[in-house]
């Protein structure tokens, strides 16, 4: 949080709160201790505000607080009303249509008394479609799958729904999947259909990561991160007295 | 020729204007009527007959621009543009002396004139404005000095000559303009949103995608006088300051584009884009983005995405694009036909622009009228005109043994309004507060029998097609209720369908993420809040009122209104009706398909939808 930033006010079910412009309400109900549920939202991930799970009150309207940043004071929020309470039944009535066994949307429909429609009962194969995979792939510096089609035929694959080239075995997206529906092996390395090497420490011997992955991170050593860092602290250690004065 | 400055370009204009008219034109009518007279033969002997005798010049085809003039038994029509004649039953035999005597001479084929003269006084065009659309037709619309001729140019002009972007802004904003391309936003504040912006990359960006299914007034827009949209954006462009443009056009409109591109062309070798247009320090230069094919790259965000290469995706919207929009920078989004008034507004100023239309909603707007009216066709009349007004005066109402029972307006996602709507008058406000939406301005008019449960069954199969799938309640809501509405048609509705699907449509409209969601629902809504009753009788007694759900009812011939023409005798697949000539036809149930063939042909409503228990 940059807390150089003007302060924003308002009020989330009658409490107030104030935090710095721009932060959004999911947070900003968070500092209340208010819970909102989310499913698309992760915290190390930019929002993409699509399972429309974590809508929030406001005039008339309802907004995806994991979304929306607050920047004007006066705001007057409301996370468990009537019709938020009917808005996300009406969102996991839906989501358990494709993912019918999944124990969290299980737990969030028994509390919103959501049930799964028969007439949506085709194809439930257990994916949200919140697309965590495709945003964590991105995040960590590959494009190697997407959301591919339209409307309800929507399904994360890579291009043309082969093994994805540019795919680099770093398994963020398997870990950022909220359902663990994504196939994988961490050793042997596989994933989307295809098995990559492992680089081990040279030091220790232990699972650095594959050299696509090094590769991508622009990583040269292959030492793993605990025998690099002994080995700068040993560098420093080395270094004349004189290294280290101020000036 | 390069224009160094403002003087120079009305020096050329005021030397056109004592030159000849604008060249003179030939139009087919391409409507389906003549069509089956043979106007594309017409239409291709009239083009060999023009390059035989070696003149320059084309013959617009207006399959769909101007729709049906509720001629067709006087088909193949033949305009004549500018004059404006209208010749009726043209044959092959007369193309030569066309292509030479009217086209050439421009006089007419004295045997050939139909009634209506000149065009204009038909009752079509009689009650209609024709201001964005003026120039259709009348001039060649790749020719710039077409253009200039008829009064192009001369806001901008005048706006480089003498008027600070400031200025041109507040014009635009007490004009009172609002958007063109569906939400009807007012436009001078997106303007000065986006000049106040910091920054100093800026964007404009005309909306050509028109994804409705089947209209056609961006089209012909963009086909018809293109270069009024470009004068408009580089209006738009000096207002905010912006350096760089981009039309992005439905990627179906291969003509749309190519006129566009030649128009560019042109005012880039005129000086009329480019470096220090008209010798001032203003730069500006446009090109032409193709759509992604989707319905939904016509929303804002998704435009955007699509312009800068990415996946036409609507994005989670809470800053607005006059201040984060194209490539992050603030951008200044409209339709093409919004563009086109603006040039209109600078030229003669925001008073004058008040004056057609009513306050809230000034000027103009250009409908497309289709569906069960003997008249179709694009359509311009001023805001607030009223719906009954295009219907009955217009389009001349329902055709015969038909009546009137619902227009259906904004688009895929508009609503339908019942006949006690027919005082409505046609703005934003109005339309919203019924349940329709102005959208693009699709008028489609229907009858009693267009089922309205199969209407929305209908439009929200469209955009459950159209959606992107990203947010869960269009994905998954769209397709749960088009089930629903696809039992209800096949005679398979449940009890308390029509009460959930009341409940699923206002809870999509308010958890969508982007407007396509939200409007989505608006067929369902709209038809459940004025036409219940048929959703109540398709869920209750399985009866389709309208004879359009087959199996639902049984057509029934009313014997004093039957002429005994025979007609649906001839059309019905099953061969069940029988009867001897002008006598009333009767039909043989117990083999009818209940497919309502002959409820569509009978021109005298004498052919009945009756439950079936009846
Ligand atoms: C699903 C969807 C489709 C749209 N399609 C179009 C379109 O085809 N043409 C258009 O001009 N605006 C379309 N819009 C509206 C645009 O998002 C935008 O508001 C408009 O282009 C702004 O210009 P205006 O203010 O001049 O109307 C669409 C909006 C949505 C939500
Ligand atoms: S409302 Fe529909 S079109 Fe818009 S983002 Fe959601 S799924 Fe995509
Ligand atoms: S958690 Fe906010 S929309 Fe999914």
């Amino acid at each position: 949080m940059d807390h150089t930033l003007p302060k924003v006010t308002g009020t989330i079910d009658g409490h107030e709160f104030e935090v710095c412009h721009g932060t959004t309400l999911l947070e900003a109900a968070k500092t209340l201790g208010i819970k909102i549920p989310t499913l698309c939202h992760h915290p190390g991930l930019p929002p993409d505000g699509n399972c429309r799970l974590c809508l929030v009150e406001t005039g008339d309207k309802l907004l995806a607080s994991c979304a929306f940043p607050i920047r004007a004071s006066g705001g007057v929020y409301l996370t468990h009303s009537p019709l938020v309470f009917e808005a996300r039944a009406f969102v996991l009535k839906l989501l358990l249509s494709r993912a019918p066994n999944n124990k969290e949307l299980l737990k969030l429909a028994e509390e919103y008394g959501a049930q799964a429609d028969p007439r949506l009962s085709d194809d439930p194969d257990g994916c949200l479609r919140c697309a965590r995979c495709v945003r964590a792939c991105q995040a960590a510096g590959s494009q190697a799958i997407a959301l591919i089609g339209r409307g309800r035929g929507r399904k994360v694959a890579g291009p043309f729904f082969e093994p994805p080239l540019d795919c680099v075995g770093c398994l963020a997206c398997a870990r950022s999947c909220p359902t663990g529906l994504i196939a994988c092996g961490e050793e042997p390395r596989v994933i989307w259909g295809r098995q990559f090497d492992l680089v081990k420490c040279p030091q220790c011997g232990r699972t650095v990561g594959t050299p696509e992955e090094l590769k991508r991170a622009g990583i040269t050593s292959w030492l793993c991160p605990d025998c690099r860092r002994r080995e700068y602290s040993q560098a420093l250690k080395n270094l004349p007295e004189a290294s280290f004065v101020r000036n | 020729m390069f224009l160094k400055d403002h003087r120079e370009l009305e020096a050329l204009r005021s030397g056109l204007m004592t030159g000849p008219a604008p060249t003179r034109r030939l139009w087919v009518c391409g409507g389906p009527g003549c069509l089956a007279s043979g106007a594309a033969q017409i239409q291709a002997a009239l083009a060999s007959e023009i390059k035989k005798q070696g003149l320059n010049s084309q013959i617009d085809f207006r399959a769909d621009l101007t729709g049906c003039l509720g001629l067709c038994e006087k088909g193949p029509l033949v305009g004549v543009e500018p004059e404006g004649f209208l010749l009726e039953k043209v044959s092959l035999a007369d193309c030569q002396e066309l292509v030479s005597k009217t086209l050439g001479q421009g006089r007419p084929i004295e045997r050939l004139l139909s009634g209506h003269q000149p065009i204009k006084n038909h009752p079509f065009y009689q009650p209609q404005i024709r201001q964005i659309t003026r120039r259709f037709g009348q001039i060649n619309p790749e020719s710039l000095l077409d253009y200039l001729k008829t009064g192009g140019y001369q806001a901008l002009g005048l706006a480089l000559s003498a008027l600070s972007p400031d200025q041109v802004c507040q014009m635009v904003e007490r004009s009172g303009l609002r958007g063109r391309g569906g939400g009807g936003f007012p436009a001078g504040r997106k303007w000065s949103s986006c000049r106040l912006a910091p920054g100093t990359v800026k964007y404009v960006l005309a909306n050509g995608d028109e994804g409705d299914p089947g209209a056609f007034m961006n089209r012909s827009l963009m086909e018809g006088d293109p270069l009024a949209i470009i004068e408009g954006m580089t209006l738009g462009a000096y207002a905010v300051g912006a350096n760089k443009g981009f039309i992005y056009v439905r990627h179906e409109y291969p003509l749309s584009v190519e006129r566009l591109n030649r128009a560019i062309e042109a005012a880039e070798k005129m000086g009329l884009l480019g470096k220090g247009i008209l010798g001032s320090s203003f730069s500006f230069n446009l090109e032409i983005v193709l759509g992604g094919g989707a319905f939904v790259c016509g929303e804002s965000t998704a435009l955007m995405a699509s312009i800068e290469g990415r996946e036409g995706q609507p994005r989670v919207k809470y800053v607005r694009s006059t201040q984060r929009g194209l490539w992050e920078a603030p951008t200044l989004l409209q339709n093409v036909e919004t563009w086109a008034n603006v040039p209109l507004i600078v030229e003669h100023g925001h008073e004058w622009f008040k004056s057609q239309g009513t306050s809230a909603n000034p000027g103009t707007k250009v409908f497309c009228l289709v569906g069960q009216v003997k008249r179709s066709g694009l359509v311009e009349m001023p805001l607030g005109t009223t719906i009954g007004s295009l219907v009955f005066e217009v389009g001349g109402g329902s055709p015969p043994g038909r009546s009137f029972k619902a227009v259906q307006i904004g688009g895929p996602s508009g609503g339908c309004l019942p006949e006690s709507a027919l005082d409505l008058p046609l703005d934003f406000d109005n339309l919203s507060s019924a349940g329709a939406i102005m959208g693009s301005g699709g008028l489609i008019v229907m009858d009693n029998l267009s089922c309205m449960v199969d209407v929305a069954r209908y439009f929200t199969g469209f955009l459950m097609g159209e959606s992107c799938g990203k947010c869960s309640p269009c994905r998954e809501g769209l397709t749960l209720i088009y089930r629903i509405l696809e039992g209800l048609c096949q005679g398979q509705g449940r009890p308390g369908d029509t009460l959930e699907l009341k409940k699923l449509a206002s809870l999509l409209s308010k958890t969508a993420l982007c407007g396509l969601g939200q409007s989505a629902a608006n067929p369902l809504l709209s038809t459940l809040r004025y036409f219940e009753e048929e959703y109540l009788e398709h869920e209750n007694e399985r009866f389709c009122r309208s004879g359009r759900c087959q199996g639902l009812f049984w057509p029934k011939i009313d014997p004093d209104l039957c002429s005994g023409c025979g007609l649906c005798q001839e059309a019905c697949p099953a061969k069940v009706i029988f009867g001897e000539k002008k006598q009333a036809r009767q039909i043989d149930l117990a083999n009818c398909l209940s497919c309502g063939a002959c409820l569509a042909v009978c021109p005298f409503g004498a052919a009945q939808a009756v439950r079936q228990d009846s």
